[in-house]
Order: C-alpha cells, then structure tokens, then sequence
C-alpha cells in the first residue's frame, strides 16, 4: 500500500518583527558609500536591496548574510565595493546570547527555519547544542546508500495515532510527530498562544490550554486544542473538556517535579484572574500534586471521571521522569490512559524556579528508552501512546526521541524561539519579556499578532518535516511511525572510540559567557 | 521486668536475626502499586467468608485484578477441623507452593525436623480456577499445624540466650525465624520462586491470589468457612504481568495480618531503618515492610498499642500542643527514636491481629497523619451480637452488611454510627480499635468495644434496640389507627402536617407498627401520582431527619424506611411501558428502552443497582443520554458507590434536579453548572470537584477533597467533611458545613472578596443528638490548618467560646464579623434551616441557652495577605 499523498500547509517568507533583526555578522555601510548598487546586484541573499526607483539602498539585512565563507565566492560584497564603503565583522553579541542547550547558532537558526520555511543559507548551527551531553551527543549513525529511497516529502508519511486502544472513543492521528506543549491563558500574551492554536489546524496538529482556563479565542480552533486538567484545576470547567478531542492530566512537570505551576503575582492581571476566578495581584501556586490523587486507582478514577464529561475525549497523562517512570507509564496505561507523556529534566522557560530546572528529574534520553522497553515487556506498547518533552528543541531532537522509542514529541520553547525569544528567562515578571511573548501586559502583547505567530510556526515545522524525510528516505523508510524504537540507527559519541567518533560531526564545545 | 533486662531481650532478638541470611534491600520496590481498596469487619460472633464478598467485588475499581487477599482471625475450629485448644495454642503455618516439585525439599528442611506437626492438609480448593475468572493458577497452599519440638526450641533459645524471655515468646520468636529463613531460600534469593510462607500466626489465615480478593475465598472454598474477622485487599499493582501473589496482601509479622491502601514516599528510608535492627523485607513491598515495623513495635521493643500507633502516625502540630503534658513526654521521646522510620505519604493500614497472651482479638484501622487515604470507621451494637467495620469506602461498609443482615436478622442493613478518623489528633489519634473478648457471662460468648488510640470507648446507646423481623413482626395484619390517619392526610394533602404528624408517632411506635406506617404509605403512593410524590417527599423527610426514636435503634428506623422508599421507586411504571405517568421507571435491564420523556412524565427513576460503577455501561452514560433526550428530572437509589452522579451535564443544566438514595458513589455532583442535586444520606469522596453552579445539599456527611478547585455553587452539609475541603477553590462557592472537617479546610482558597461577590464557606461546629437536638461539637475546627495559605474569600467559624486559636491558622486572620458579613451569610443559614431544621436563632445563635448578638457566635477567617493588598473592605 503505497502512503496517501499528505496535504502539506503552505510555507510563507515571514520576516522578523524587528527592524534590527539578531545575524550571526555585523555587515556595516558606512557614509563612503556612493549608492551605486553593486552591492544590491551582487548579493544573493538578500542582504543588500535596492529597489528599483530608489536613490539608495536599504540598510544591510544583516541575519542573512552569510558571512566570510562569501569570501570564496564571486560575490563577496566587501571586496567588490568600489568605495570600501562595507565592514564585515561577527556579531559580539552572539556570546551573550543563549546557553549550552540552546547556544546562539540555535535560535538564530530557528529564527530562519521561522521566517523562511527551509533550511538557513547561513552557515549555523542549529540541529546540535553545546551541553555536552543528551541528544547533543547523540548521532544518526551513517546510512548504507543502498537504502536510500527516491520518493517526494508529500509521499512520507510523518503522521502518528494518538489513540491505540481500540477502546471505541476517535483515532486521533495528527500529521506531525509533534504537538504544542500547555502554555497557559497569563504565561503568554493571548495572540501568541491563539497563534500557536492556529498553526496547530494548519499542521493538524495540536496544542494546549495550559492550566490558564480556556479563552474564547480558542473557540474557533478548538478541535485543535487540548485542556489540560492541572493540579489547580484553574479555569477547568465541564464544557472545556467537552470541547476537546484530547484532555491532559498535568500531574508534574520535568522541568520542576514536586512543584505545581507558579504564575507570580505580577502576571496576574485583571483578565487573568477574571479567567481563573481568582484575586488581582496574587501569586497563583498550583499545589502538588492532585489532592484528590494519592495513588494508582484514584488516578483511574480521576480518567474515568474525564471519560464520562466527554465520551469521545483522549486522555493525555503528563508525568515527569523520576526514576520509577516507566512503572508509572504502565500504571497509567492500565488505567485507561491513551497517552502517556513523559517530561524529562531539559524543559521549562523563565518561571520553572533555578532550583529545580534540570536538578530533580531523569534526563529524557534516559527516560523514553526505559519506558518504550518496559512497555514492550508488558506487551502494552503498541496499545499506547508515548509522546516525549522537556527540552526537545528541534526538528532532529524530534527524530532522536522517536528513534529512541517515542511515538512523537511536544514542543513548547521551539514555539518561542520561532516568535524570537532570546531566552533571556525573564519570563515569571509580566513585564520582563522585551520581545512581548511571555507578558499579560497590554502594551508589550501588542507587539505580536496571531496571523505572524502562525505563519512563523507553520515555518518551521514544515522546515522540520523535511529534516524528518531526508532522514527517514536515507533509511529506506516510508513513514515515520518505522523509526519508532530504532535506537540501533543512533550513536552516543561518548561511546565510540576515537577512530569512530571522528566519522561524526564533532559536538559544539566553545565555552560560552553566561 | 527491669529496664536492663527488657534492653537484654530487646538486643537479644536483634542480634538473633542478625544471624539470619538475608539479600541486600534493593533502593526500589518490586512494582509500584496504588492505594488500592481495603475492608474489614471484626464481629462478636463469628461470620462466614462470603460476607467478604460483596464489598470486595464492589471495590474491583480500586484494584485490578492482579492481586487480591483475605485474611481471616479468630478462626471456627469446627470448620478447620481440629480442637478449640490446638487451634488456640498451634501455629497455623501456611505455606504457598508455588512449584509443588519443592513440597518435599521444603517440609524436610524447614518443617518436619523442627516442628510437631498435629495436622498437616493441602487447603481444598475448587477444581478448575477458571471457571471463577482467574487466569493466573493460585498456588496450592498447605497448612501446618505446629508447635516447635521442645528439644528444637530449647537449643533455640540456648543459643540466642533468651532464657529471660517468655518461653512462649521464644517460640514465637522460633516460628518467625524459622518462615523468614525459609522464604529467603525458597523465595528472597530465587529468580524462580518456588515457596514463601504466608502465614504462620495463631488463629490468623492468610491467604491471596492473583486476581480479585473474593477470588481467594472462592477458590480456597472458604464461602461457608467462620471466622470472627475478615480482612479484604483489592491491590493495584501498576505491572501487569504476575505470576504468582507473592506481592498482594495482607502480609503479616506474627500473629497478624495487614493490608495497606496508600504507597510510601519513604521507602528506602524504611528499610534502611529497619535493616538498622537486623530485618531485612523479602517481599519488597511498602505493606511488608510496615507489618514488619509494627512487629519490631509490638513483640521486640514490647510497645502498647496506643505507642506503636504514635510512631507509626505521629501527632503534630497543634494537636501536638494539645496532649497532656506526660503525653507528651513519652510521645517526644517516641518521634525522636522513631521519626525515620515513620512510613511518610499517603497510606491507610487495618490490621486483623489475634494477642494470644491478653486473649483477645483486634482490628485496627490506622490513617497517616495527613489523612491521605479514604476511611471510613462503623459500628452496630446490640446485645446478641456487635460488629465493627473499617473500608476505604462507606459504600463497602454498606454491602458488607446488607450481605450479612440478608442472612442473619440480627443484624442491620444500616450500621449504627459511621465516623472517619482524624490522622495524628489528639482527639481521637487518628487509629479506631475493635476488640473482640469473652463477654464475662460465663458461656464462652464474645464481646466487642471499641476504642479510639487513647482508648477512649466509642459506643452506642445502650437503651435501644434493633428491628429483628423473626422476633417483632406478627403474623396478624390490623388496621392501626395510625394508618387511618396518615391516609386521611394524604387526603387533605397536608403535606407538612404529615411529616409532623410522623415524626411524633414515631418515638412511641414499635416496629412493627412502623412498618405498617409505612406499608399504609406503600400502598397510599400508588393510588395517583400526586400520592407517590407525597409519599416519596414523605418517607425522604423522614429518612434525612434525626428525631427522637425512644427504644428503637435509629439505624434499624432507618431501614424500615429505605425499604419503603425503594418499594415505592421500584412500583413507578415502566419505562417500556409508555404509560405517561409523572414517574418512569428505568434500571440495566430495561436500559435499551430508553426515550425521550412524554407530556406527563417529568421524573426518571433510575436503579443503579446492576450498573457498572463507570465506563460505558454506567448509570451516569445513562443518565446523560436520558439527558439529551429531555429528561431533567431524576430519582437515583439502589447505589452502592456507582461514580459520577450529575457529571457531564455541561453548562446551564438548571432545572435540572436529582434526588440520589442510598451508597452514592465518588465524584458525584463534579462540574456541575447549573443543576440542584440532593443527596439523602452519607455521600463518598471526591463530591463537587470543579463545581462551578447549582445547589447541592448533602442530608450527611462527605468525604475526602470534597469541592476541589471548586468554582461556585451553592452548597449545604448536613454533617461533616472529612479531610482538604474546599482546596484550591476559586470564583464564589457558598458552602454551609453543619460539622466540621478533619483538617485542611479552604487550603489556598483564591475566591475573592465574598463581600464583593467571591465565595466563602460557613463552618457551625454543630451536631445532632440522638433525639435530633442541635449539640456543640466539642471543638468548632480541630485540625492545624485552616484557610492555610489562602488569598480570597472568608470562612465563618461558629465559634463563641473562641476555641480556635491563631495555632489553628496558616495564613489566616481572625476578623471581626461586621454587619455586611452577617447580611451576606443570614440567607445561607435560613437556606440551611429550611433544609436541615437547624434554625438560626434557636440553634445557630443560642448559646447555653442564651441567644446572643451574630458578632458573638460566629468570627470571620479572612486571608493575611488580602489585607495587606488591601483588596477587602476594611
């Protein structure tokens, strides 16, 4: 059976929303220049634009120029301005940006996966991070030519089955082996999380209330739209679990396990504390866990009470990775669950308190191995969803989880970073967050719309999609559902010697100023 | 004894089983497991294991079916077949087989050279273990009854030098060594287990399965088999591939049995601290390993029981302040050596345990601390015959009984008194004991008392009696006066005359002239539709009222009355019947003639007796299908703990009214927006999670988490709430609590200012006599933590005499009541009146027989924090 030609959404270029974008080099024209144009002529990029009509050209757009590997070419601007009007440098600020996790070639390179739809021209870095260990460290092993398949994206199947019980309720199958993490109604302005709901019908995908209530806003969108039910319960009514194809149970998070959400009191505005019903200014603090679930059975009930407000919903149950995760992945499968999504260590944005981030759960490389197995053991894998988060960063991490046994991943961070965050982490003060994505404040959430947020997402999940099919055709692989448990296909370089490691793509080791 | 000799003992045994083998303790257990579902009875005479049946399958949701047990103490030597004395004085040792190819190799290292074996059998079992639905094989099991050989026991006690203890105790000593060795090298040290001991107690039994509990007595044929106490555990095992019940409960020290609903946080903490005294687990379970402390308690360090209970659950916070001053002493010095080895997270022990040495036998119920765990405790008394019973849930309580008074008129349906447990208190300690001894009359017979931790006597009125149909119905049938009055009533439709009329003659009526009462209202209700709802509000008021019964057992009133109710719901017409009647009829039988409601009918009575409890064939799926299809209103009875009552309405349900009988389930009344629903009796755990509108009125009490995350609504309990009510609740619920909860009220309450629309939650600190008449509890709030950390909304405290302290608080402030607070509660407590009979001036304000000013009965908790935001009016 040949796969079913598969509708992709339309990429659209959707530029920056700041006039100085972030590049990777500074390329300066300083008052030499005499409007010539060679530059404009020369530069295929699109650094240097000159429109027809105009007495001169626009200032240089600096994230797309590719910097001194130019120099090779015929084209190499600095050198064949007649005025020596142009500077060239890397940008300084590159070292200040990002972290180990997410090193700044990272997000820059999501910027360009966000703006244009493919693979950035610039030479960057943005499949592989600077920790040192993880995924970071971990490679697709070489393929054998032999395998390789000619076949076009629209014939891959990248599609996954969120519901494999056969238990009666919809077989849910989303088209990308990815959905959007919770981001709740007051972690992030509205527009950017009706944005992210929006790219979630475009990509038949999915995305999350988070633990915020559930805004009209979502109404239009709302097969795309999970409710997650947390330990809060805020803004958690019978008619938003009527309205989804999907609940989720947020029983912890990798990011911070032993700790409910947190929305400090700033964040907490009028219109957020009208949605969760509770008091202007407060600090909001979600207990843990349940109190209503101490144990296995409560925990079936708490399903089965979901089960009975919508008798076709899909339960998600979100746990993190202590070290009995996969005895908790089993207990959840047997309870009724369709998903079971596991939250490692890696995740979380600005609010996750320092204390907690990557201190307290198992790393997720870890974790989604020893679920996946222990699942096969119990005979329950393929009866049973395994969706994988916490800091799943990009579109090869994604390839790297499925591979390690994971049906498919949730992303949260990426999302932003498509909207250019910075990662600053700023993001628990309302009014923090200069790039106006994690804020309740009216005048910052301004400068974001939902149309943009969509588009850049739509962008960089299809530029994703086509990292996932040159992987899966240099495999011999139809659909990505094959790669599921193919942990044969990955190397740890920590564990090759040194004649192998070399064979591979070194890890990022520049240390960074943090 | 003297302290240095006790110390002698004490370091005498440890270092005895420090010369035991023994594996390394892993860091994890063998598989997690849930809460799981636990019940127990404990009754003066002995009962048959059937009785175990009925509330163990109506916990299969608790369990899944991968490991179920019994355990049975104080044992029918008739049915075992051998003396009263050697049942009394032998070791029952049971072993499991889980290969029979180890029979021989067990019995001639472990048991023949050691043992005189008086009887020795393989436990009959039914042929084919299919054909009860299990799919794993239970393990034959043998039963040993032994002493140890005396030249074995006196070389024993040579060689560890106990010549100072009990020679008894040594034999004890011996018996439990003995199964610890041979479970390490047929069980602990083995990939392949081949055998492990299950029990080797006096008079105690165990035995498990992997399946469901009532399987066990199923297969081991022990239907008919008598014994003074049943244990029951449904366990939740979060793997699913066993093989053999080595895991499930009860497990046991010496001469107990213990099963345990809950999972420890503290695990590894436990062992370490048990390895620390030379036991090591084998069986790696949480349950092993507390059975294994509450041995180390009470046979080693020789601890009563009130001081096992206190290093198992220790008392904190204010509670510990307020312990006598000795208690405290002694309970310091407890936690100090015990605190590490305290089990720490959520669980519930009971405890079936024969004391051979003070000739008794008990069942124990025990709750942490923090009250994690449903429990609910109960009691029947009467002179022939008491009974105590302990479950995770009220609705197995219930079962247990209707299946025991089906067979035996002596007993009630309906228990006399159910309460729950306060963790760690110093009110009750958070542990109820039933303990059965001879009566002292001279014929063998047993008596039962229970006690709370301080052994403080929980009992009830001696002066009155049960209903006994053998012993007070007369065959004759004559027209009493009473039913001559009540049918001209119903005539005059004088509705509340009637009631009035009732509830007076009910205190001089006997029983007998009861149920022609209500034979007469029986028949009354089916003469028109008007007629049945008058007999149906009637019998309703007369079930959710407390009013003077003189001699009569409330609880054997209360029956006569339930039957009544139901006799009445069953006789509406059938909902195949199309009859467009006010009332149809509908249970699972009828199900699939489910339609939408003609032009009369406006009432669906719905049996939930044979539904599932949840999933698709649940009475709820029903009801919400009956819901699309035009029905609003709804009778619900014949519940014994079906789920999810009310759910799934979706918003603006608001003439929508249910009526819910008998054991209601868990989570009814949950996201609820809109509908009324009026619960006639207790009602379970999880209620009105979510809730966001409507009116829900509870005639008693409710259970765990009651109202979490709750975001409105209207809401009345008759009785008490037990343990995080209202936690995390926001928006503007209004909630009247007659009782009290047991602790944790109002955690991190959010709902607003309740002066400008935000909820709150009154708490009266009230009670009901026997005779109906509104008491003061003795404390308003006991716990430590009200209205912790919370930062909306306000609770009224019912607290005249100021009993509840800034200790009480957690975030909290006292405030003064103002004239807007009383303007805003006063309509709530009319409410409450009308509902509950509890009035507000001759009641709620009356105070020693004083009515005082509002401002002096009642004082207002409002959050610390909102003052100082300056969000409340000052």
């Amino acid at each position: 059976m040949s796969p079913k030609k598969n509708p992709l959404p339309e990429t659209r270029e959707t530029p920056s929303r700041f006039r100085n974008t972030i590049g990777k080099y500074i390329i300066k024209r300083n008052s030499n220049c005499i409007s010539c144009g060679k530059c404009a002529d020369l530069c295929s990029y699109g650094v240097h634009i000159k429109p027809e009509g105009h007495a001169s050209p626009f200032r240089p757009i600096e994230h797309k120029c590719i910097g001194f590997d130019c120099k090779k070419t015929d084209h190499y601007c600095i050198e064949h301005c007649p005025e020596d009007a142009l500077t060239l440098k890397e940008n300084p600020l590159l070292d200040t940006m990002g972290d180990y996790r997410w090193p700044p070639e990272m997000l820059l390179g999501h910027f360009a996966l966000a703006e244009t739809g493919a693979a950035p021209h610039v030479n960057l870095e943005y499949n592989l991070g600077n920790s040192g260990g993880g995924f970071d460290m971990m490679r697709f092993v070489q393929p054998d030519p032999g395998l390789a398949l000619d076949i076009s994206d629209e014939d891959m199947d990248t599609s996954i089955d969120l519901n494999k019980t056969g238990d009666g309720r919809p077989r849910k199958t989303i088209s990308i082996p990815c959905y959007g993490g919770g981001m709740s109604y007051g972690s992030t302005a509205l527009s950017v999380i009706v944005g992210r709901a929006r790219a979630a019908k475009r990509m038949n995908s999915l995305t999350c209330t988070g633990e915020g209530g559930y805004p009209p806003e979502f109404l239009p969108y709302k097969a795309h739209v999970i409710t997650q039910v947390a330990t809060g319960l805020f803004g958690v009514r019978e008619e938003t679990i009527q309205q989804c194809p999907v609940m989720e149970f947020k029983y912890a998070q990798g990011a911070k396990p032993g700790l409910g959400g947190h929305l400090l009191g700033e964040k907490v505005t009028e219109a957020v504390a009208k949605m969760r019903e509770t008091v202007v200014g407060s600090s909001l603090f979600s207990p843990f866990p349940f109190h209503s679930v101490y144990s296995v059975e409560d925990h079936k009930k708490h399903v089965d009470w979901m089960k009975e407000i919508n008798h076709n919903v899909l339960c998600s149950i979100k746990v993190s990775t202590p070290t009995d995760v996969d005895m908790v992945a089993v207990g959840a499968y047997y309870a009724g669950a369709h998903i079971i999504h596991i939250d490692g260590s890696y995740g979380g944005t600005g609010a996750a308190p320092d204390i907690a981030k990557k201190n307290i759960a198992m790393p997720i490389e870890y974790a989604i191995p020893k679920v996946h197995r222990f699942l096969v053991e119990e005979g329950a894998r393929d009866k049973i969803c395994l969706i994988a988060s916490g800091g799943i960063r990009n579109g090869l991490d994604i390839a790297k989880a499925i591979a390690l046994g994971a049906d498919g991943c949730v992303i949260g961070t990426a999302d932003l970073v498509a909207v250019e965050c910075v990662r600053c982490g700023n993001c628990e003060s309302g009014r923090g967050c200069a790039r106006g994505i994690a804020t309740t404040d009216p005048e910052l959430g301004c400068m974001i719309d939902e149309a943009y947020v969509e588009q850049r997402l739509v962008n960089m999940y299809m530029a994703w999609r086509k990292q996932w099919c040159d992987i899966l055709r240099s495999y011999g692989l139809k659909s990505i559902r094959e790669l599921r448990g193919r942990s044969d296909l990955l190397v740890h370089l920590d564990y090759l010697d040194q004649e192998e490691r070399n064979r591979y793509q070194p890890a990022p080791s520049s240390k960074m100023v943090l | 004894m003297t302290h240095m000799n006790t110390d002698k003992i004490i370091n005498n045994i440890l270092a005895s089983r420090g010369r035991l083998p023994h594996i390394k303790t892993p860091v994890n257990k063998c598989d997690e497991e849930g809460g799981c579902g636990v019940t127990g009875f404990m009754a003066s005479i002995p009962i048959a294991g059937k009785h175990i049946y009925e509330p163990s399958v109506q916990m299969h949701n608790r369990g899944n079916g991968k490991g179920g047990g019994i355990a049975a103490v104080g044992l029918s030597a008739g049915d075992l077949g051998v003396p009263q004395d050697v049942l009394e004085d032998h070791y029952l040792l049971q072993v499991a087989y889980l290969d029979n190819i180890a029979i021989p190799q067990v019995e001639s290292t472990s048991i023949t050279p050691l043992f005189d074996i008086y009887k020795s059998e393989r436990i009959p079992t039914i042929d084919d273990y299919t054909t009860i639905g299990l799919e794993v094989k239970p393990p034959d099991v043998w039963r040993y009854f032994v002493r140890v050989k005396p030249s074995v026991l006196e070389n024993f006690i040579q060689a560890n030098h106990f010549h100072d203890m009990d020679r008894r105790k040594a034999e004890d000593e011996f018996v439990f060594q003995n199964s610890n060795r041979l479970n390490q090298t047929y069980y602990a040290s083995l990939g392949e287990k081949q055998a492990f001991v299950l029990s080797h107690a006096r008079n105690v039994m165990i035995l498990k399965v992997v399946g469901y509990a009532e399987q066990a007595t199923q297969y081991y044929c022990l239907d008919d088999f008598r014994a003074h106490g049943w244990i029951a555990h449904q366990r939740y095992p979060t793997r699913g591939r066993l093989w053999h019940p080595g895991g499930a409960h009860p497990f046991s020290g010496m001469h107990e049995a213990l099963v345990h609903n809950g999972d420890f946080a503290n695990y590894h903490a436990v062992c370490e601290y048990l390895n620390q005294h030379h036991i090591y687990p084998q069986f790696l379970t949480d349950t092993e390993t507390s059975v294994l402390l509450l041995d180390l308690y009470n046979r080693v360090f020789n601890y009563p029981l009130e001081y096992i209970i206190e290093a198992l659950a220790p008392t904190t916070e204010y509670d510990f302040d307020c312990l006598p001053r000795e208690k405290q002493d002694v309970y310091r010095y407890i936690q100090s050596q015990h605190m590490t080895g305290s089990p720490d997270g959520p669980w519930f022990f009971i405890i079936a345990r024969n004391d051979p040495y003070k000739n008794l036998m008990q069942l124990i119920g025990i709750t942490d601390t923090a009250m994690l765990r449903p429990q609910v405790f109960a009691l029947q008394e009467r002179d022939e015959v008491q009974i105590g019973l302990v479950c995770s849930e009220k609705q197995a309580i219930d079962a247990t009984l209707q299946s025991i008074a089906a067979e035996d008129s002596r007993f009630c349906p309906i228990a006399d008194k159910y309460w729950n447990a306060r963790g760690g208190s110093a009110t009750d300690g958070g542990a109820f004991t039933f303990t059965i001894k001879d009566s002292g009359k001279g014929n063998g017979s047993k008596h039962l008392i229970t006690q709370n931790k301080f052994g403080d006597i929980v009992q009830t009125r001696k002066d009155q009696r049960h209903f006994d149909r053998s012993v007070d119905m007369s065959p004759s049938f004559e027209e009493s006066p009473q039913a001559g009055r009540i049918t001209k009533l119903f005539s005059d439709n004088a509705r509340e005359e009637m009631k009035q009329y009732c509830i007076s003659e009910l205190v001089d009526l006997d029983f007998q002239d009861i149920t022609r009462l209500c034979s007469t209202i029986e028949v009354l209700a089916t003469k028109s539709d008007a007629n049945q709802t008058m007999a149906i509000d009637l019998l309703t008021h007369l079930n959710d009222r407390i009013f003077p019964t003189a001699n009569k057992k409330r609880s054997s009133v209360l029956q006569i009355i339930r039957e009544s109710l139901t006799t009445i719901f069953k006789s509406s017409p059938q909902i195949g019947d199309r009859k467009n009647r006010l009332y149809a009829y509908i249970d699972r039988s009828t199900r699939q003639a489910l339609r939408a409601p003609l032009e009369n009918e406006k009432i669906l009575v719905v049996n939930a007796k044979e539904f599932e409890p949840e999933g698709k064939d649940c009475d709820s799926r029903l009801i919400n299908k009956a819901y699309r299809l035009g029905w609003k209103q709804y009778i619900c009875y014949g519940y014994k703990g079906q789920r999810f009552t009310g759910c799934g309405f979706g918003a603006g349900s608001d003439d929508v009214r249910f009526d819910v009988y008998d054991s209601s389930g868990d989570y009814m009344a949950s996201g609820i927006d809109g509908m009324e629903i009026h619960v006639h009796g207790n009602a379970q755990d999880q209620l009105g999670q979510i809730m966001k509108r409507g009116k829900f009125v509870v005639h008693g009490d409710v259970g765990q988490t009651f109202m979490y995350g709750a975001k409105g609504g209207e809401v009345y309990i008759m009785g008490n709430a037990a343990g995080r009510p209202l936690i995390n609740a926001t928006g503007r619920p209004r909630v009247v609590i007659n009782g009290t909860c047991l602790d944790y009220l109002a955690e991190s309450f959010m709902a607003g200012d309740p002066l400008n629309g935000g909820g709150f939650v009154i708490v009266n600190g009230i009670a009901f006599d026997d005779n109906g008449k509104v008491i003061d509890l003795s404390m308003p709030y006991p716990g430590s933590n009200l209205f912790s950390l919370a930062s909306g909304g306000a609770i009224y405290l019912r607290d005249p005499d100021c009993k509840v302290v800034d200790e009480h608080l957690n975030g909290g402030i006292f405030a003064k009541l103002s004239d807007a607070d009383w303007a805003l509660i006063h309509p709530y407590l009319e409410e409450n009146e009308t509902l509950f009979g509890i009035s507000v001036e001759a009641d709620l304000l009356t105070v020693n027989g004083r009515q005082l000013p509002f401002d002096r009965v009642y004082r207002k908790v409002m959050p610390a924090q909102s003052q100082a935001l300056g969000t409340s009016k000052k």
